[in-house]
């Protein structure tokens, strides 16, 4: 009895703590990793569900100054708005823990959409982590770009520029541009992994 | 609070200018949830010679900056210098840092106090004036959030034709930061790096049995920075897996990094086989 509390609990201490660092996740090139996932509009959003459409996820924490200088800068918003017209599902995805820099209610963060005027097709409320696990996703930003046949095609930052400051946005080479236009052309993604830079996504235990 | 680090501004620069205070570098300059002062070793600076100065962190228990490579979040200090003609700088040299978990990530970085080693070099032909070594700083602080900063250091030194005499009251400081620097290994020691499907393994033979070895790796997406690196004993070393960075999509030439032995830190550059 007592050795089995002891394994299971041994067990249980692996699966909180070392599993997300042992996990593999998904690397480009491989079958993005399917979801469901509930958004700040009510719906529930699967990824299988947008086979045939590019996908980009984008890890959001409006409270980390990465992710503010693409956000006051407009420079999120915009390309949200680009891609979207162009076909693109655009989701944003927020794994911050419930007490946590960035965690938002679904209402806290619609007023936050409204707000900041962003555009994605839906922002998606993953406090308690699966999906960021799932993906790997290590800061807030990180981009990770979903191509028509279901692969993932680009995982890393969004631009060249790992800095805070809002001046740096112009000028940058914004990782998530380039691919996204290569591959509608049919060509290979140049650059398709990069070191994801931002503030470390506040997961929970 | 701001008139008295202005008023105390003033007068170091009403001092600088009068020459009254000479090798001022000890007046500390606020950051978010700390500090920075410049310091140099040297009281003066000899035409043809070089010299080094310091940026010296203190920073707010729980709070830390990080080293040239972040790990998964942050930034390095970047540093601005503003010097006088006939004065360049080299690249900073780096202390070992130290690995702190954040979240699911890893960083590298310096809690509490840092100091950053920066050589100098005076020309020839440098100016028998007082030079003035200024540098914007900018920088992120973090500890569970990150908080973006910029300060302005300085200091000015005399240039003399003596030989520069050390600046006593920094000199155990400097000694701490030059302990705390990557030096080349022993060209007896051997290390071997060998690519596996999800890993690298990184062999060392260092004249002793071993598992007091931590890798950090000085580019970014070679290795998985929050993964366990497993560390066995082998018979003249150590043998340790690290974990592929999910963000390698090709083969690397070289493993690059510093390997922290106990408690002394060694530069490595291993070809992979």
């Amino acid at each position: 009895m007592k050795r089995s509390i002891l394994y299971s609990g041994t067990a249980f201490l692996i699966a909180v703590f070392l599993l997300p660092k042992l996990m593999q996740a998904a690397r480009v090139g491989d079958t993005a990793p399917d979801f469901t996932a509930t958004a700040s509009d009510g719906r529930t959003y699967h990824l299988s569900d947008y086979k045939g459409k590019f996908v980009v996820l984008e890890w959001h924490n409006n409270g980390c100054p990465y992710t503010r200088k693409h956000y006051e800068s407009g420079n999120m918003q915009r390309l949200q708005k680009e891609w979207t017209a162009r076909g693109v599902v655009w989701f944003t995805v927020i794994s911050s823990a419930p007490n946590t820099q960035g965690y938002v209610t679904a209402s806290e963060e619609n007023g936050y959409l409204a707000k900041m005027q962003a555009a994605p097709t839906a922002a998606l409320l993953d406090p308690s982590g699966p999906l960021g696990h799932l993906y790997g996703a290590k800061t807030t930003p990180h981009m990770f770009i979903i191509n028509p046949q279901g692969q993932l095609i680009y995982d890393g930052a969004i631009d060249d520029r790992a800095t805070t400051d809002l001046s740096d946005v112009n000028g940058a080479t914004n990782y998530v541009t380039v691919a996204l236009q290569e591959a509608m052309a049919g060509k290979p993604v140049s650059t398709p992994a990069t070191r994801p830079y931002g503030c470390s996504v506040k997961y929970g235990n | 609070m701001y008139s008295r680090i202005f008023f105390r501004q003033l007068l170091l620069s009403l001092g600088l200018v009068l020459g009254w205070v000479r090798n001022v570098g000890a007046d500390s300059v606020p950051i978010p949830h700390g500090k920075i002062e410049l310091v140099a070793e040297t009281g003066s600076i000899q035409p043809g010679h070089s010299f080094c100065v310091g940026l010296n962190f203190h920073l707010e228990s729980g709070w830390h900056i990080y080293w040239i490579n972040p790990g998964d979040a942050g930034e390095p200090p970047r540093l601005t210098w503003r010097l006088p003609a006939g004065i360049s700088t080299k690249p900073i040299e780096w202390p070992v840092p130290t690995a702190l978990p954040a979240f699911s990530d890893m960083d590298f970085g310096y809690q509490n106090q840092v100091l950053l080693l920066v050589p100098m070099m005076a020309s020839a032909g440098v100016k028998a004036a007082p030079a003035d070594i200024a540098a914007d700083v900018k920088l992120i602080v973090c500890r569970e959030v990150c908080i973006p900063g910029k300060a302005q250091v300085a200091l000015s030194l005399p240039v003399t034709n003596r030989a520069a005499a050390p600046n006593l009251s920094v000199r155990e400081l400097f000694d701490a930061a030059r302990k705390q620097l990557p030096r080349s290994s022993p060209t007896v020691w051997k290390f071997k790096a060998a690519s596996q499907k999800d890993s690298f393994r990184l062999t060392g033979t260092v004249g002793h049995p071993t598992t007091k070895a931590f890798f950090f790796p000085l580019e970014p997406s070679q290795i998985e920075n929050a993964a366990p690196q497993t560390v066995q004993p082998t018979k003249g070393g150590f043998a340790m897996t690290l974990k592929k960075s999910e963000q390698l999509l090709k083969p690397i030439r070289d493993l690059k990094g510093v390997l922290l032995l106990g408690d002394r830190a060694y530069a490595i550059t291993v070809p992979v086989q």
